[in-house]
């Protein structure tokens, strides 16, 4: 059931995206679907994905933290939902050093 | 440039919006973005509209001038010896259960070594202390070292890694490390000559291989304690507390859930009685650190919807902030791989992340070290010194800033993109310590490739993680059997919307 919703929520932006999307829709939640139960289950298995979630299970204890907010733009009428490249949530992909 | 921003302790979010009337006259800039809840709707800010690209990175960070810029920035890293912290000495007599307290020891590029070696213990026989026999074991249904002859139970002394430097973790300065974590000499004779002090024979022992041996005439049982510069006796042990039995059956159930889409070979094969007990080496690390991030952030201003076509579309208004942040923290007990072969966690060859994902253990019980905790388990040696470790622990540490600094950005509600970051290291202490794991592995051959598949049991906590080779022709059959009833029931939506 999980995998039909994710199937369908991949492939329902497509379909409403143009009458001509229907058809491209119909097409693809098949092998949509099925590739997402074969990555679900091999994940099951093999667990390539998982790693010591180590930022959580340490103790660490902060200082409060410091800085500034300088604004130095405003955007009108952006179709984006977030930030382009946002990376707030992405504690172990690296940026540049300083 | 504006003052800088400070979180108050226990507070939530940085409280911006209702801004105080000692607020800075209205310009460009501001000293927190204002409160916006993402769903509101407002007018439009007509007055700050601005000719830069939206989301153009304005400057580059290190020209940016009041940055919540650290003091004294150092070199990530290490302060040369001279900067060490005075005063730590711990004059006067020792009984040899203070030693942990000893620096006197050597001090060398910057590193302070603490000697941690068991000085109750010798190289040879050591002896029950009810009974004097030499057979001596772990139980791991209670955690103790056992007596095999008179069942008389003990244990070593806890391992206090706080004294080693004698200072809490915020006042860390420069290296501190335990012998048993100093750096490998490769030209170490591995091969360790024992008396006999039962029957005066000597007994060799190649502590590549183990750290006990028999002796040959008496039977007496000879354990190594001195620690070699081999990487082969730590600072400290972690005993096995989950006995094997106990592994066995969580190592049951993980492969139960998993029984459909296995390989069918595996399922034939699969005898988890075959676990093994192996002391996995590792370093612990206390961290006194601070991480700087420069990036910028987005809060919504308004939300509505605009025509464009014969469609209607959903658009927004974002006030763009260049964001400074700042962040002192300590880490306690992080733990690394100190075996350059287990840091590697290459999904594709090997299943090392099995291994990796069991931590954390309880490691503020490890006990000094005594080669009796090993008898009847296996181990593996360590190869990594502190120096080579010292990038993989300002990586974790840098991941471990930016997870924290998430709370003080919580109001960039359209997020932050971190462009730059900084990590600085002010002291750190260093223990090596074997942490027991049990460990089934299946070795796989598939499409000519070889791989060996871990289940791995956590013998403090009993965590349990696994990789269990599929059978590619059962997936298959699932992901087409799925895939078919899911384009059935997209035909099925599609035809009822119609
Ligand atoms: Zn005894
Ligand atoms: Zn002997």
């Amino acid at each position: 059931m999980n995998t039909l919703l994710i199937a369908l929520a991949t492939v329902l932006p497509i379909a409403s995206s143009s009458s001509d999307g229907y058809l491209l829709a119909l097409l693809l939640a098949g092998p949509v679907g099925g590739g997402v139960v074969y990555w679900m289950i091999y994940r099951y298995y093999r667990n390539t994905d998982k790693t010591h979630h180590f930022e959580a299970e340490t103790r660490v204890e902060t200082r409060p933290a410091t800085g500034s907010d300088t604004k130095v733009n405003s955007i009108r009428g952006t179709r984006r939902r977030a930030i382009p490249g946002r990376n707030d949530g992405d504690h172990r992909t690296r940026v540049r050093r300083f | 440039m504006n003052g800088p921003y400070v979180q108050q302790p226990g507070e939530g979010q940085p409280t911006p919006g209702a801004q105080p009337p000692t607020q800075p006259p209205a310009g460009h800039t501001q000293q927190h973005p204002p409160v916006v809840p993402e769903q509101q709707m407002q007018a439009p800010h007509t007055a700050q509209q601005q000719t830069a690209q939206p989301s153009a990175p304005a400057q580059l960070p290190h020209q940016q001038q009041g940055a919540p810029a650290p003091a004294a920035p150092q070199a990530p890293g290490h302060p040369p010896p001279g900067q060490q912290t005075p005063g730590q000495q711990t004059p006067g007599q020792q009984t040899p259960e203070e030693q942990l307290a000893d620096l006197t020891g050597a001090t060398t590029d910057g590193l302070r070594e603490v000697d941690t070696s068991n000085q109750n213990l010798q190289d040879g026989v050591n002896r029950c202390p009810r009974c004097g026999a030499t057979d001596i074991q772990l139980r791991a249904s209670s955690g103790m070292l056992m007596c095999l002859f008179c069942r008389h139970e003990w244990s070593e002394k806890q391992f206090d890694q706080n004294k080693l430097g004698n200072v809490p973790i915020s006042d860390l300065r420069g290296t501190v490390i335990g012998t048993g974590a100093a750096e490998i000499q490769a030209d170490v004779n591995e091969i360790v000559t024992m008396k006999c002090s039962g029957c005066g024979a000597e007994v060799v022992v190649n502590t590549a291989e183990a750290m006990s041996a028999r002796c040959h005439w008496c039977r007496h049982n000879l354990t190594v304690n001195e620690q070699i510069p081999n990487g082969a006796v730590p600072d400290a042990v972690l005993p096995f507390a989950l006995t094997r039995d106990q592994a066995i059956e969580r190592i049951r159930e993980f492969t139960n859930k998993r029984k459909m889409f296995a390989d069918r070979t595996f399922r034939k094969e699969f005898r988890p009685e075959n676990v093994a007990g192996v002391y996995m080496p590792y370093m612990v690390v206390d961290a006194n650190a601070s991480v700087d991030a420069v990036g910028e952030g987005e809060v919504q201003t308004r939300q509505y919807t605009r025509k464009r076509g014969d469609k209607r579309e959903t658009v927004y208004d974002a006030d763009v902030y260049r964001v400074e942040r700042h962040l002192d923290f300590m880490t306690d007990d992080l733990t690394l791989e100190s075996s350059a072969e287990r840091a590697d966690m290459n999904t594709l060859v090997n299943t090392n992340n099995i291994i990796n994902t069991i931590l954390p253990f309880d490691t503020e019980n490890a006990v000094r070290w005594n080669a009796n905790y090993l008898n009847g388990f296996s181990s593996e040696k360590r190869d990594q010194d502190v120096s080579h470790l010292e990038p993989v622990l300002e990586n974790q540490l840098l991941s471990i800033g930016r997870s924290r600094l998430t709370e003080s950005i919580r109001n960039y509600g359209r997020g932050v993109r971190w462009e730059a970051e900084r990590i600085n290291v002010r002291g750190t202490r260093w223990v090596s310590m074997y942490l027991p794991v049990w460990l089934y592995s299946y070795y796989h051959t598939e499409r000519g490739k070889n791989m060996v598949h871990y289940i791995a049991v956590n013998a403090r906590t009993g965590e349990t993680m696994g990789s269990i080779p599929v059978s590619h022709g059962r997936l298959w059959i699932a992901a087409i059997t799925s895939g078919t009833i899911i384009e059935g029931a997209a035909i099925a939506a599609l035809v009822a919307t119609l």
